[in-house]
């Protein structure tokens, strides 16, 4: 398939968010339609006890990048002897195809550190942010850089605790930050700034895409609130409040009509919540799922996500949108990730073990597993044309094959 | 004279044996006690959770000089009571306007000793974290208003109440360790090195970062320093040793026949981290060491402090914990671990106890330490980690310190407080403090205006 094509479909799926699939790809954090799910649905959910094939192995670095996929390129950053890098490999056999570097500092701070967003790849460019500010367009065939910046010190920001975590998105001509507290956008093709909401440092979700009225609005999180901003002026329409001990929002929203799920750890919880107007109601809160890192995935009016903070107990779960009610929890599990495909879960336990299971509200029930990695499994797993892409915190990559 | 609490002791007493209406105790029991929380930090909210949940306090005020976890603990506090404290920046300000009974202090420790005082001053009992805080002076002061207000004050070594510390302090006070010759304490982490300066970076929004400094000396803000970073800057805690150390060191001195160490002696360093940096360019690491070995003599026996933050322990069971060596084997007190008494005769077997925590996670046991706070109170009796004890433990990081610093033994009188016959090394028992604050004086609680010294 050719380049051009693949940004052409992919601009149109933004722009009208339609499920008209072309390409099987994941082209950023959460996937094509930003909501950890994928299209697909014809992969292998099940495979003998000897496991699925290992298709390739890559080691990227110390940090909690996912990847992306398009267009036969797999992208994710990683941390080794203070740089960071972004690397570009063959989607099919993890050959390098190109790999970008610069300085930059591990920021272990009570974890291992490493970059945290997860690169973007739209019309042929790829668009990617280090913890400290650092931000690049290249040109994804090749990775050159088209332009770069510095945000951080160009606009005078504070980082916040963690540093930047969340990742680009574009939406038309527009790049979009979860940076300063309620956003940033920057002209995607010359990397200029439109608007900067302030100095103050933001939170660590992906900015959401969404409609309301006729309005194009991004959902995101700073500090102590998630809040919806107009992507054309940068004026907040709403906030919800929402304070957490270490000022953590990470896990990206959901949003369904005019419902939002928001939801954090550190023993907060989370809630749903009704928007009309620029006005707020609360549906519901709790605290069933102390989503700490990863949103859960909303598959047919229930939640699936785990409870809990990682390198702590935890559990899968899942919850009734409706009533925030808990219909099952399996809590052998230590933390972790999940996707899914279809109506499936791809869960990706702390401890590396893949697991398929239907996404059933009435009971959990695995349909194969696998190890797949060692040492510690934060990242979603992700799938994209059959290939389900894994990594652990200290850059050990793998491919595995669940083409049908 | 006689202070108040032992009055309010002696009075209790009087009513127990003139029968006191069982439905008297019970309306007392009851009580609601106005309760203040100032540093809501991690173990400050651990705490307050367990207020809350205890049923005894009813929360009037929060008070952080952070905006962020003050406004988490409002969230937390409404969600957990229904009801809204008010918050507070200034802990005087809310000691005089909430007027609380009971004041929770979990500040980092060269915070802890003012709004300790002042609360006991103006009437509150006292919980406050462990060390009593950072230098000696101010624990001395805290123990002299304590005892002249007669006011309640539990320390928060929880390690005084949690099962298998209650149960393996019985084992070792039956003496089937034989005669203790030695206690060696420990804790052992994995690492490497050298670290690496974090640069200097405004204070997070709605941090005053000033007054977080407060008496201490002001650096410039890195974010290795909050939350919980500060332990390993010596401006403001005293590293591994006073934070982990003070727990182990408190079960000895538990055990102990004597109260307190003739002699003082610390060697160790950086070796791994390598120097402390504190430079505009390249910003601060901490400055306390990742090898510390502390020998305290004692006129029976000897006690030795380890710490290192490297290699890990794998020759050993244990990597944390204290080692009792007696003629008859070895015991080990230890955490998630429980305790293990490891006789010395091949023909006996290992005795183990696990241990039970009241929150897995964190390891603690502050439901039993914060209901032993309100008994307390209620019957006006000390409680088990009281200041006194827990003052005793809490000095011997802070002398391991000032040998460490000076590089040279001391000599303790624990019976006067005081290091003798080496003025620099007394003159480091207290500290100037920054102003505008003023280092809490030893003569009278009047006195807190004199300039220090
Ligand atoms: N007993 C135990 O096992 C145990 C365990 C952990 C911590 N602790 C003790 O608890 C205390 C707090 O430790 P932590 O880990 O929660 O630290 P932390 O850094 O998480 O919290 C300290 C809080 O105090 C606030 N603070 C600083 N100066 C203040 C002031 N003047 N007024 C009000 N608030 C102020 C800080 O902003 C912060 O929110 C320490 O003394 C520590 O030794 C004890």
């Amino acid at each position: 398939m050719k380049l051009s094509s693949v940004c052409q479909s992919l601009l149109i799926l933004t722009l009208f968010s339609d499920s008209t699939t072309l390409a099987l790809d994941w082209p950023m954090f959460r996937g094509p339609d930003h909501d950890g799910i994928s299209r697909e649905t014809e992969w292998k959910k099940q495979w003998p006890e000897s496991g699925p094939i290992t298709l390739w192995e890559a080691q990227v670095g110390i940090g909690f990048s996912s990847v992306s996929v398009a267009d036969g390129c797999a992208l994710t950053l990683g941390h080794q002897d203070d740089q960071d890098t972004l690397y570009a490999l063959d989607s099919l056999t993890g050959a390098v195809k190109w790999q970008h570097s610069y300085p930059s500092k591990l920021g272990a701070k009570f974890y291992e550190g490493g970059p945290g967003s997860t690169p973007t790849i739209d019309g042929g460019r790829v668009y990617s942010i280090s913890k400290w500010g650092d931000l690049f367009c290249l040109e994804a065939s090749t990775g050159k850089v088209i332009w770069q910046r510095q945000l951080e010190k160009e606009e005078g920001l504070t980082l916040p605790d963690w540093g930047f975590n969340g990742s680009p998105l574009i939406l038309g001509d527009k790049l979009i930050l979860n940076i300063g507290g309620a956003g940033m956008t920057l002209d995607k093709s010359s990397g200029k700034t439109l608007w900067l909401s302030n100095q103050e440092a933001g939170g660590y979700s992906t900015p959401l895409p969404f409609v309301m009225g006729n309005t194009q609005l991004i959902a995101l999180s700073n500090e102590t609130h998630f809040t919806g901003v107009e992507v054309e002026t940068g004026t907040q329409r709403w906030e919800i409040k929402w304070p957490t001990r270490y000022g953590v929002n990470a896990a990206d929203p959901i949003i369904l009509g005019d419902e939002i799920w928001i939801g954090s750890g550190y023993g907060k919880g989370h809630g749903l919540f009704r928007i009309q107007g620029g006005e707020v109601s609360e549906i519901w809160t709790n605290r069933e799922l102390r989503a700490q890192q990863n949103a859960p995935v909303l598959i047919k009016d229930h939640l699936y996500g785990f409870d809990g903070d990682g390198g702590s107990r935890a559990a899968l779960k899942c919850i009734e949108r409706s009533t925030g009610k808990v219909a099952w929890e399996a809590d052998s599990f230590k933390y972790g990730a999940l996707s899914a495909a279809g109506d499936h879960l791809i869960i990706l336990s702390a401890q590396g073990e893949l697991i398929t299971a239907p996404a059933s509200p009435s009971s959990f029930e695995p349909l194969s597993r696998a190890q797949i990695l060692d040492g510690k499994c934060w990242i979603v797993p992700v799938l994209a044309n059959g290939l389900l892409y894994a990594r652990n915190s200290q850059g050990h990559l793998v491919c595995v094959d669940l083409r049908p | 004279m006689k202070t108040r609490r032992q009055f309010l002791h002696h009075g209790l007493h009087a009513s127990l044996l003139l029968g006191m209406p069982p439905y008297l105790l019970g309306a007392k029991k009851s009580a609601q006690y106005r309760t203040a929380l100032i540093g809501c930090g991690w173990w400050g909210m651990n705490i307050l959770r367990e207020a809350i949940a205890a049923g005894r306090s009813q929360v009037v005020g929060l008070c952080d000089v952070y905006q962020r976890p003050l406004e988490a603990s409002l969230d937390e506090v409404q969600q957990l009571t229904g009801s809204s404290p008010r918050l507070y920046r200034d802990y005087e300000e809310m000691l005089e306007k909430e007027k609380p009974e009971v004041v929770i202090v979990a500040t980092p420790d060269h915070w802890h000793a003012l709004p300790c005082i002042k609360a006991m001053e103006l009437g509150a009992h006292v919980f406050v974290e462990k060390p009593t805080s950072h230098t000696i002076g101010e624990s001395q002061a805290m123990l002299q208003v304590a005892r002249a207000t007669g006011r309640t004050v539990q320390v928060g070594l929880h390690r005084r109440i949690g099962p298998h510390h209650v149960s393996g302090m019985a084992f070792l006070r039956s003496g089937k360790l034989g005669r203790i010759g030695l206690v060696k304490m420990f804790v052992t982490s994995s690492g490497t090195g050298p670290e690496e300066p974090t640069p200097h970076t405004k204070e997070p929004r709605g941090m005053d970062w000033d007054r977080w400094c407060g008496p201490a000396p002001w650096r410039p803000y890195c974010r290795r320093l909050t939350p919980g970073g500060w332990r390993n800057f010596l401006d403001y805690a005293n590293g591994t040793l006073g934070d982990w150390g003070v727990h182990w060191i408190d079960q000895m001195l538990w055990w102990s026949p004597e109260p307190y160490p003739k002699t003082v002696f610390s060697t160790g360093g950086r070796p791994i981290l390598g120097p402390p940096v504190s430079d505009p360019d390249r910003g601060s690491t901490t400055d306390a060491p990742d090898t510390q070995m502390v020998t305290f003599g004692f006129e029976s026996f000897t006690a030795i402090w380890e710490h290192r933050k490297y290699a890990g322990n794998p020759q050993e069971n244990h990597r944390i914990g204290a080692y009792f060596y007696g003629t008859e084997g070895i015991f080990h007190m230890g955490w998630r671990d429980g305790w293990t008494f490891y006789p010395r005769k091949a023909s006996e077997s290992t005795v183990h106890q696990e241990p039970s925590f009241d929150h897995v996670e964190d390891g603690h046991n502050l439901t039993l330490l914060w209901q032993d706070f309100i008994d307390a109170i209620d019957q006006a009796r000390p409680p088990v980690a009281d200041i006194a004890p827990a003052h005793r433990s809490s000095l011997l990081p802070m002398l391991g310190m000032i040998s460490h610093r000076l590089g040279r033994s001391l000599n303790w009188d624990g019976q006067t407080e005081s290091i003798l016959g080496d003025s620099e090394a007394k003159s480091l028992m207290r500290r100037a403090y920054r102003q505008p604050w003023t280092y809490p004086s030893l003569q009278s609680k009047t006195s807190s205006n004199q300039p220090s010294p």
